[in-house]
């Protein structure tokens, strides 16, 4: 079990208060949203979805000025693909996701299952925070891409533990097909994205 | 309902907590987009000056499990409403976007489950802060596997 623990930043309180929490701005969307259905939902009522609807403080106060620098910057590290989509290598090795893990599943199962296609280099089976049961997915590391795909084909939609599971790569090399969101009924999606002048990437 | 919203439609997920202070602008953000990039920056002045930042495209089976604990958290049906305010401590920022509702919820810092407790809306507060807790675990696992690094 290699959960981290939940508490990710532990930062000592400083006097100096830096937090522009008083903005006085009145600007109801602090940021442009990363969707284009809500431009839909304001411009068009023959759009296919129902109006998006918004919630939260982040719509009514003002952030954070620094918040679409933040993501922003272009120099975020990754691994670099060699050729072609498909899935894309980790540092040491090949991970792959397992879903609809029965929540009192050890990890002694999933080592036994998985375990049948190479040695396990690294097993995640991570915990509900709440409840303390298994949150209902695993993260498995092989060295070697066959080990990884002989896994995917043989334990995808298998069962363990009475709980049928799905097993399938977890990095991909490339961005997911416009095909594969099956309801992105806009095909320029990127490019509107792009042009917006608050794009953070 | 729950299998719809995971299956389809718009999705975004961004989430920070951060304060300003002697060691500067310290915070942690991670975002999932639809297109199934994940990324990840983390600024903590305190050990070093360097900001890591890791991004990663994700299979839709990754965001698929995503949509799951947020939809399985029920945390679309909450509003921040009555949620401490970000203060001095640090602040929390959670935006969704699933289906055709999207949530940009801000509080602050929670320290424990007695910040929950003490709050004007224990039910909504709980949900967001085990919800986050769950989300953190997901990233941390996904990070720490694929680029070897401990991301904390």
């Amino acid at each position: 079990m290699a959960a981290p623990d939940g508490e990710a930043l532990d930062f000592e309180p400083e006097d100096d208060d830096l937090m522009d929490e008083d903005g006085g701005a009145t600007d109801a969307s602090p940021r442009a949203p990363p969707l284009p259905k809500l431009k839909s939902a304001i411009t068009s009522s023959s759009s296919l979805s129902a109006p998006m609807k918004t919630k939260g403080r982040g719509f009514r106060q003002e952030t954070d000025p620094n918040r679409n620098t933040r993501l922003a910057a272009s120099d975020f590290d990754s691994l670099t693909t060699e050729g072609g989509p498909g899935p894309q290598r980790s540092i040491e090795g090949w991970i792959i996701l397992v879903t609809g893990v029965h929540e009192e599943a050890q990890e002694d199962d999933l080592q036994n299952a998985f375990g049948e296609y190479g040695e396990i280099k690294n097993l995640h089976l991570n915990l509900d925070r709440r409840t303390g049961f298994v949150k209902g997915y695993a993260l498995i590391e092989y060295e070697r891409a066959e080990e990884a795909r002989n896994a995917i084909e043989n334990l995808n939609g298998s069962e363990l533990l009475t709980h049928i599971i799905g097993v399938d790569w977890a990095f991909s090399s490339g961005p997911i097909n416009d095909s594969i969101r099956r309801k992105n009924v806009r095909s320029s999606r990127g490019e509107r994205r792009s042009r917006s002048p608050r794009r953070r990437f | 309902m729950a299998s719809g919203e995971e299956e389809s439609g718009e999705f975004y997920l961004r989430y920070y907590v951060g304060h300003k202070g002697k060691f500067g602008h310290e915070f942690l953000e991670f975002e999932f987009r639809s297109d199934g990039k994940l990324r990840y920056a983390n600024n903590s002045n305190y050990k070093n000056d360097t900001i890591i930042r890791k991004e990663v495209y994700l299979t839709p089976a990754v965001l698929r499990e995503c949509r799951r604990i947020i939809s399985q958290s029920e945390i679309m049906k909450e509003d921040d409403n009555n949620w401490p305010e970000p203060d001095r401590v640090g602040r929390q920022e959670l935006e969704i976007v699933m289906g055709n509702e999207h949530i940009s919820f801000t509080t602050s810092k929670i320290g424990s489950l007695m910040d929950v407790q003490n709050s004007a809306d224990p039910e909504g507060l709980r949900i967001f802060y085990y919800l986050v807790q769950d989300l953190k675990c997901f990233v941390f696992s996904l990070i720490s596997l694929h680029f070897k690094i401990k991301p904390i």
